[in-house]
């Protein structure tokens, strides 16, 4: 047992244990703060900053992400404004560009309630869609889940992909917790991704 | 022979300094910059002439790192006459010793030409580009071979050391950085003192410590200046601030494109574990440290501190959320601290000369001197440092020399890839941590460029949007698509495809990248392309609306078809 | 320059740009040797992949599977360090290495012309490699050497002040 710290979500006073994230504590006191790079088993990521939420602390506020940050003595959240929202649709309707505009799961859930317009930043860079935004949750479930991954990230930068690696697949027999995490419906069923990620050597041959 | 106690070392030094009085020094620079210019061929030749004339016994021929005015390099200078020669060829060996060195007569065309009066200068101080500096960690470096610790040694080295461990207590030696009023020379110029404290207070054993030589601003050297030419100083004030933290275990990291920095590091810290300044039993103290140099794989985001961290760890060097200061929780989750190269190398002054000597220097913010590469269109193209407080203009046009050609001075570029743009108007910014944020552009950090009317502003923020695009890791969504976006409109504009809103989609994105992206680089990304538009809003608006640009660099709207940089994924 | 071991000398021995089948020539010692030199210490993943890229000149696919083997690591994480940095090649890079530099300097100086000629030159786009294995293309940003801008490296020789007609004569001279 931690020392208690009493923090104000939404001017909701919270008291939690010190060391939880504010994204504990808000689900805690019942206030919903989106996510979709974020899973309860896996550590805290911080790749989407859609749990983005306004903090104050000693009269200066800032935007952190609810996922990571950790609960303070007399911190003051904020998670519905219209800067928040306007981060949130931003980052949406960039998510767009490389999934494009056909998602589905939680991305798309979020996509409406947020009003955002897919096409915007979409129209301006076309290519190929890929349906993933890189949350890292497959990876992460998949390396949790059977220490070593059959899928897994390569490249930097704008380069950046979720690629599949043969000779790990044989682990794909049976476990089907990639699917489960999959927030844009890129991992449509249980079976695996289809179109299936790009296997490791046809990446690389093909950049070369 | 390991030393054993401060008077050992003492002992040791006096020995070196009667060994060594009655010999001439020809130093000549073999840093990465010279040594592109045939400067090892340089030294040689001048060793071989020495030797033909029987001279070994009194004139000592020393390889040296970066001795400041690159532009004209090879260069070398004689000691103690203070005589500097410049663009040296190996040809010339033979009549510097004939002539200077037997005869005292200076061979004029290899001196200083001073560009407007036309008068040769013989001693060093009193060339312009010298002269306004102050330089107080470089001037060793004509002092010292760096792969040699006996020359450290003898100007002094180590004794800041033995002064920190026998004569102070650790939680003094920190008081003493407080006082001085240190601020990081790497990046946001937090208080040094203040971080240390963190360090040493915070919960969690073993502590570490990190000399950052990550450099990654692309027109920035002077990380490597300093560590190719007085590696010592840097371990030295390295080992000073473990026993103020109390950390056993010390790491440099450096990045993969300094091979000389590394390796010249890796063998300081080898003779320096010989005379007994690392290892068990610090020159008798009881006291055991430990220093390993990591070297980088070649990406920029690993200099940032976490991510710097994540390497050390064996894992891919991506930023990690960084709530929780890594003095607190860093390295291994242990409180960790991270300085950069040239904040270590001024530990040793700090407590030699007292935090009050050091306070002397610089402005109420900012205290000290600034290290950096001034670089671009200029005259005096080379390692530069200035007490804090002199003005950019004096940087540009005394110590600078001007801009080349004698072209309409467009703009000063500061800060590397996250810094800013500095227009004309402003040049009389002072260097200072406060100061130039408060101006609205970025503190310099390790670099300035000069820039004159021929370069365009659009054409170099691409560059830099070119850059980060392939340096960011890709983790987060604000940072990766952000870059791609701003990317492709800016190529956009420079081939004079640019529409009318991509101000303001340039807007949007740089301001959710400020806020929203996980770690410094997405925030500090937008600063050029902020400052740009905020002081060259004509040149966008000219590519875009006229079609025109007004440097005539975009080669796409000059009418010509040649087409480079990068093509989008 | 670089301090030698026995080690680097022994690796350097089987460097190997040949179409030699990789199984011949012994990956799995190779990687032992190495593993064994840093102390099976998975923190120094990347420190050992350096050392393997500089000897052996690049990193093929069964060396990785064999380093996530013998240190312990899920394969994901030792592509990942892989595919990551610059430093390391996943296909054979030619006998020379030409590193153009962009750093925000040289590039004010006019480097982009010099990489525009290279390409044409050589045939190739940066990060490439000619056919016959003889140049890889590559570039940096800022070797620290402003003042010659624009600057050239091939393998160790530094050129400054290069201009675009220089560059002919300058790779003639490489076999």
């Amino acid at each position: 047992m931690g020392k208690i710290v009493t923090l104000k979500i939404d001017d909701k006073e919270v008291k939690t244990e010190e060391g939880m994230t504010i994204l504990e504590a808000a689900k805690q006191a019942g206030v919903e703060i989106p996510t979709l790079c974020y899973h309860e088993g896996l550590d805290p990521y911080g790749a989407c900053r859609i749990c983005s939420v306004e903090i104050e602390k000693r009269g200066r506020s800032r935007i952190v992400a609810a996922c990571c940050y950790p609960a303070e003595e007399g911190l003051k959240v904020i998670t519905r404004s219209p800067r928040i929202d306007k981060i949130r649709k931003t980052i949406i309707q960039l998510a767009a560009v490389t999934a494009g505009e056909d998602v589905a799961g939680e991305m798309r859930a979020l996509a409406s309630e947020y009003n955002a317009d897919l096409s915007r930043f979409r129209s301006r860079v076309p290519m190929e869609p890929i349906k993933c935004i890189l949350c890292g949750l497959c990876v992460r479930r998949c390396i949790e889940a059977n220490w070593d991954s059959a899928i897994g990230f390569e490249g930097r930068g704008v380069n950046r992909r979720v690629v599949l690696f043969p000779e790990k697949a044989g682990i794909c027999s049976t476990c089907n917790y990639c699917y489960v995490v999959c927030p844009t419906g890129r991992i449509s069923s249980a079976y695996g991704p289809d179109p299936p990620f790009p296997f490791i050597d046809d990446v690389l041959a093909g950049r070369k | 022979m390991k030393v054993m106690s401060p008077e050992e070392l003492e002992k040791f030094r006096r020995g070196l300094l009667a060994r060594r009085k009655h010999k001439r020094v020809i130093a000549v620079c073999v840093g990465t910059g010279c040594v592109a210019l045939r400067a090892q061929k340089v030294a040689e030749a001048i060793k071989d002439d020495v030797k033909k004339h029987g001279l070994e016994g009194r004139i000592e021929v020393r390889k040296t790192g970066c001795l400041g005015l690159c532009e004209l390099g090879p260069m070398l200078i004689i000691y103690p006459d203070e005589i500097p020669y410049f663009r040296v060829k190996p040809e010339d060996a033979s009549e510097i010793i004939s002539k200077t060195i037997m005869k005292r007569k200076l061979v004029e065309r290899l001196l200083y030409k001073d560009t407007i009066t036309g008068e040769t200068v013989s001693k060093i101080k009193e060339i312009p580009f010298y002269k306004y500096q102050l330089r107080l960690l470089l001037e060793n470096n004509a002092k010292i071979d760096p792969r040699k610790i006996e020359d450290y040694i003898a100007i002094g080295g180590y004794s800041a050391l033995a002064k920190a461990m026998f004569e102070l207590t650790p939680e003094q030696v920190i008081e003493e950085v407080k006082e001085s009023n240190l601020r990081g020379r790497g990046g946001g110029g937090f208080p040094t003192g203040r971080k240390w404290e963190t360090c040493r207070n915070a919960l969690g054993k073993p502590k570490y410590a990190i000399v950052n030589c990550s450099e990654g601003d692309p027109a920035a050297f002077k990380d490597r200046a300093l560590m190719e030419a007085n590696p010592h100083a840097i371990l030295e004030g390295l080992i000073i601030g473990m026993y103020a933290m109390e950390v056993s275990n010390g790491f440099v990291y450096v990045r993969n494109e300094y091979p000389l920095a590394a390796e010249h590091m890796e063998l300081a810290v080898k003779q320096a574990e010989k005379m007994g300044f690392l290892g068990e039993d610090i020159m008798g103290s009881g006291l055991s440290f430990r220093v390993e140099v990591h070297r980088g794989a070649g990406m920029f985001v690993s200099g940032e501190s976490t991510a710097l961290m994540s390497g050390i760890e064996g894992k891919t060097g991506e930023p990690r959320p960084k709530y929780i200061h890594t003095a607190v929780r860093g390295l291994y989750e242990k409180p960790t601290d991270l300085n950069n190269v040239e904040t270590w190398m001024n530990i040793p002054l700090i407590i030699s000369n007292g935090a009050g000597w050091f306070k002397s220097i610089g402005t109420e913010g900012s205290k000290g001197t600034k290290v950096f590469s001034l670089v671009g269109k200029v005259n005096n193209v080379g390692l530069v440092e200035v007490p804090m407080g002199t003005t950019l203009r004096d940087v540009v046009y005394n110590v600078g020399g001007g801009v080349q050609n004698d072209e309409r001075l467009k703009a000063v570029q500061v800060g590397g890839p996250g810094g800013g743009f500095v227009p004309e108007e402003m040049l009389n910014v002072p260097v200072d941590f406060d100061e130039m944020v408060k101006a609205g552009t970025s503190m310099v950090l390790g670099s300035v460029v000069v820039l004159d009317e021929d370069t365009c502003i659009v054409d170099l923020t691409r560059y830099f949007a070119d850059f980060l695009s392939e340096e960011s890791c890709g983790k987060c969504i604000p940072c990766r698509e952000g870059l791609r976006v701003l990317l492709k409109v800016l190529n956009d504009v420079y081939e004079g495809k640019g529409k009318e809103e991509d101000i303001e989609m340039i807007d949007d994105i740089a301001e959710i990248m400020k806020e929203a992206s996980l770690c410094a680089l997405g925030s500090t990304v937008v600063n050029p392309v902020l400052t740009s538009l905020k002081y060259f809003r004509d040149d966008y608006e000219a590519h875009i609306k006229l079609k025109r640009c007004p440097a005539k660099v975009c080669k796409k709207l000059r009418g010509e078809n040649q087409k480079w940089g990068r093509s989008l994924p | 320059m670089l301090r030698r071991t026995r080690l680097d000398r022994e690796l350097k021995s089987k460097l190997s740009i040949e179409k030699k089948p990789v199984k011949l020539l012994g990956i799995a010692g190779i990687v032992n040797k190495v593993i064994k030199d840093y102390q099976y210490d998975k923190g120094m993943l990347i420190q050992i992949l350096l050392r393997l890229q500089r000897n052996f000149g690049w990193l093929p696919r069964e060396m990785l599977s064999e380093v996530s083997k013998q240190l312990g690591l899920p394969l994901s994480q030792v592509y990942q360090a892989a595919t990551f940095y610059k430093a390391f090649s996943l296909a054979p890079r030619g006998r020379h290495l030409i590193r153009v530099c962009m750093g925000t300097s040289c590039k004010v100086r006019g480097a982009p012309v010099i990489l525009d000629r290279a390409q044409r030159l050589l045939g190739i786009e940066r990060d490439e490699t000619t056919p016959d294995l003889k140049f890889t293309l590559e570039t940096v940003k800022c070797m620290g050497c402003s003042a010659l801008g624009p600057v050239v490296v091939i393998d160790r020789d530094y050129y400054g002040s290069v201009k675009p007609a220089d560059l002919e004569k300058i790779l003639s001279k490489y076999e």
